[in-house]
């Protein structure tokens, strides 16, 4: 992992490199993350770019991305570490002529318990452990970055339990003791807001509010993401796009909605929308009807209204 | 220096309603003097992403952040219009300091941005965050003026007085001209930090007793609303981790040996059985006739405000009409809901009687064991049969039933009032009279539900 960071700019520019475009918030967090070791707490609608951004820290920082995606239900034996039961099971009935060898000489029970407590150890170790997204991320050889995506879907009780890693970076396991992080990881968490979540969590972290890109930033977005579309093409498509967000709709298309149309509009060769193209492919960005119904309406309007400047 | 001023903001974004933990200001400082505070925009979101934890928060944040750096912008464009005023005057007339003696005379010598900084430096200095009351913006301006000395010039005027010199008597006059101008302008300073630091406190004391204001009152406050919501959420906080530890059950031996199959019958995964979460169903009927109505709003918005935690709310209004108002609560903000249901259901003379038979007919299918029903009102039948017949009905069939009234028990049986009639059906009877009380009721009822 890069050990310095120079400065934000130096955040920015490495991210335009990867063709992540970001407004100088998002560069500011990244850098002060990095700086603070404190976890960044990414919030803003679908679509915004919110996984993208840890992808781009990881490469940024040339460090390898971990990710943690939570759901409803998610306990620590999937994200923390599980014991390998199978194989254990599958040992023992493997070994258990050796086992009666070795308790054969045996005279009393509490010996036997002994040699046998002396074995637990065995049983209880690093062979048998498996290491789910957390544990992997504390012991890894490097330093990380670590993404847990979508928090918000995730139960209370394991929010409370990611508190202890969020803060001090070690973990406990009952059979091995505590894991201290050999390298802190840089933490991602981000959320769409299903669920409000705990005051102390958010106290641990930066907090960053991703909203929909202003038109400057989307063309820019646009232009290196999608270089084929045409210039003029791209101006009108984020018009388009920057009026359909006014509107009061189910869901809103978010910049990833807008890529995927300019890349189906540069399939199709257009170099104007024009109104039939707008119709055909409108099912790209929205993907509600009812929205896709009050888009069609909108439309003469907007381009009346454009024609008319 | 520049930690105190930090200090101080961050005092102020308290104040503003902002909630900031020490440790949290402590990480702000650090990311602070790692970021600089030479480019204004950068320090502004550095202490945004530190100091803001949720959207809700961003504009009081900027807010505040506008008003308390203000002091420190190079840029004289972006003070308003009646500092730049004053910033224009001080020099232009300013008496000419050949003609005076001493300290005085330094301090009339300096320009117009060289006094600024003398009374920034001599604000700095001064713990504004003590300000609680409007009154004491006099004491402060007269410490920042000293702090500044000033004394000094209140001497040279004396001294001028006295002389007999030719000219000292226009001289003397200048000065206190010049002396009033420089006290407006520390007064305006002092103005402003009382928004920031005194309003602050006024803020904590005045939500303190807008919780405890009888709901009639509250009509006079403005950020009752904002009250409201945080105190609602806060309450839903509470109660949605409580529910989801409360749920884990006994073992669950069928699932626990079926799963030890896999394993030679070894039970290495144990299952346990989760509680069932109670469908709980509440109806809340309100009362909306005039004497009543501001407790019923504050009501619904209580209940509406924790779906999270209390799904399945139906609900019904009654003045002179009876009618499930259910969906105006779902769909409009209070305001506006409550102006519609108004509509609908106002007049006089409340018939509870008869609210609780078209209140059967209504859901007859729908009370059963998982219901709660609440009902908000003073009982106040206007000498109309009671009806308590149809109360026992559906409390027989419901879970529980619960009555709030705004008024105090002495008052629950006088005049046309008979909440006796009712009570042997009712669970528990409160009164309702405050935010605080209801706060308690809400509570309790969840406590009830969840537990």
């Amino acid at each position: 992992m890069k050990t310095r960071i120079d400065s934000v700019d130096d955040v920015t520019q490495s991210f335009a490199r990867q063709g992540y475009i970001c407004d100088a918030r998002t560069a500011l967090a990244v850098y002060l993350a990095a700086q603070l070791h404190k976890p960044v707490l990414v919030e803003g609608p679908p679509g915004v770019g919110k996984t993208e951004l840890a992808k781009a820290a990881a490469a940024f920082l040339e460090a390898p991305l971990i990710r943690l995606q939570c759901y409803e239900g998610l306990d620590e034996s999937r994200a923390l570490y599980e014991w390998k039961y199978g194989k254990q099971l599958l040992y023992t009935q493997l070994l258990r002529d050796k086992l009666s060898g070795t308790l054969a000489d045996t005279d009393s029970l509490e010996e036997s318990m002994r040699r046998l407590g002396d074995l637990g150890e065995a049983f209880y170790s690093d062979t048998f452990l498996e290491p789910r997204p957390l544990l992997r991320a504390l012991r890894a050889d490097e330093p990380v970055v670590l993404l847990i995506d979508e928090i918000d879907k995730a139960d209370q009780e394991f929010e409370a339990f990611l508190l202890e890693l969020l803060s001090d970076f070690q973990i406990s396991i009952p059979e091995l003791g505590t894991v201290r992080a050999r390298h802190q990881p840089l933490v991602f968490l981000t959320s769409n807001d299903q669920r409000e979540l705990s005051d102390a969590l958010k106290r641990r972290c930066l907090h960053l509010y991703i909203p929909y890109p202003d038109a400057t930033l989307e063309r820019r977005i646009l232009a290196e993401r999608v270089p084929e579309l045409d210039d003029q093409l791209r101006d009108q498509l984020v018009d388009f796009i920057q009026h359909l967000r006014e509107q009061d709709m189910k869901k809103l298309p978010a910049v990833s909605e807008t890529l995927d149309w300019a890349r189906a509009l540069v399939l199709l060769h257009a170099d104007s929308l024009e109104p039939e193209l707008v119709e055909q492919t409108l099912t790209l960005v929205l993907k509600n009807e009812q929205d896709a119904e009050l888009a069609r309406e909108l439309l003469p309007h907007w381009f009346r209204a454009r024609r008319a400047r | 220096m520049a930690g105190r001023r930090l200090h101080e903001f961050v005092r102020a974004l308290r104040g503003a309603g902002v909630r900031v933990s020490p440790v949290e200001a402590e990480e702000a400082f650090r990311a602070a003097a790692l970021v600089g505070y030479g480019d204004r925009d950068r320090f502004r979101e550095t202490l945004a992403l530190t100091l803001v934890k949720s959207q809700a928060e961003r504009p009081d944040f900027d807010r505040c952040f506008a008003a308390f750096f203000r002091f420190e912008s190079a840029d004289p464009e972006q003070d308003d219009g009646s500092d730049a005023d004053h910033a224009g005057q001080a020099t232009a007339a300013a008496p000419d300091p050949e003609a005076l003696s001493g300290p005085a005379a330094e301090l009339v010598a300096q320009s117009d941005t060289g006094l600024e900084q003398t009374l920034a430096q001599a604000a700095a200095e001064i713990d504004f965050t003590a300000m609680q009351v409007i009154t004491q913006q006099g004491l402060f301006a007269r410490r920042l003026l000293m702090n500044m000395g000033m004394g000094a010039v209140d001497d040279e005027i004396l001294r001028l007085d006295a002389s007999a010199r030719p000219g000292d008597g226009e001289r003397a006059e200048a000065l206190r001209d010049w002396r009033g101008r420089v006290r407006e302008r520390a007064m305006a300073h002092v103005r402003r930090q009382y928004d920031l630091h005194g309003r602050a406190h006024g803020r904590a004391l005045r939500e303190h007793s807008m919780q405890a204001a009888p709901f009639r009152e509250l009509r006079e406050f403005q950020q009752v609303q904002m009250l409201v919501r945080r105190m609602a959420r806060r309450l839903a906080r509470s109660h949605q981790r409580r529910q989801k530890k409360a749920r884990r059950g006994a073992l669950d031996a069928r699932r626990t040996l079926a799963a030890s199959l896999r394993y030679n019958a070894v039970p290495v995964q144990l299952h346990w059985r989760q509680r069932r979460r109670t469908r709980a169903k509440v109806l809340v009927v309100c009362d909306v006739s005039s004497s009543v109505r501001d407790a019923a709003r504050f009501l619904l918005q209580f209940l509406y405000a924790m779906t999270d935690v209390l799904p399945r709310v139906r609900s019904f209004a009654f003045a002179a009409r009876f009618d499930e108002v259910t969906d105006d609560f779902e769909r409009y903000p209070p305001d506006v809901a409550v102006g519609r249901i108004l509509d609908r259901v106002s007049g006089s003379g409340t018939d509870y009687g008869t609210m609780f038979k078209e209140l059967e007919a209504a859901c007859r299918g729908e009370i059963d064991r998982q219901t709660t029903l609440i009902i908000l009102g003073d009982a106040r039948n206007n000498d109309l049969p009671a009806g308590e017949r149809h109360l026992a009905d559906i409390a027989r069939r419901a879970r529980q039933v619960f009555w709030l009234n705004p008024e105090p028990p002495s008052r629950w049986n006088s005049g046309d009032a008979i909440m006796a009639r009712y009570l042997p059906y009712c669970r528990a009877a409160r009164r309702c009279g405050s935010l605080n009380d209801l706060r308690r009721f809400t509570d309790e009822l969840l406590r009830n539900l969840n537990g």
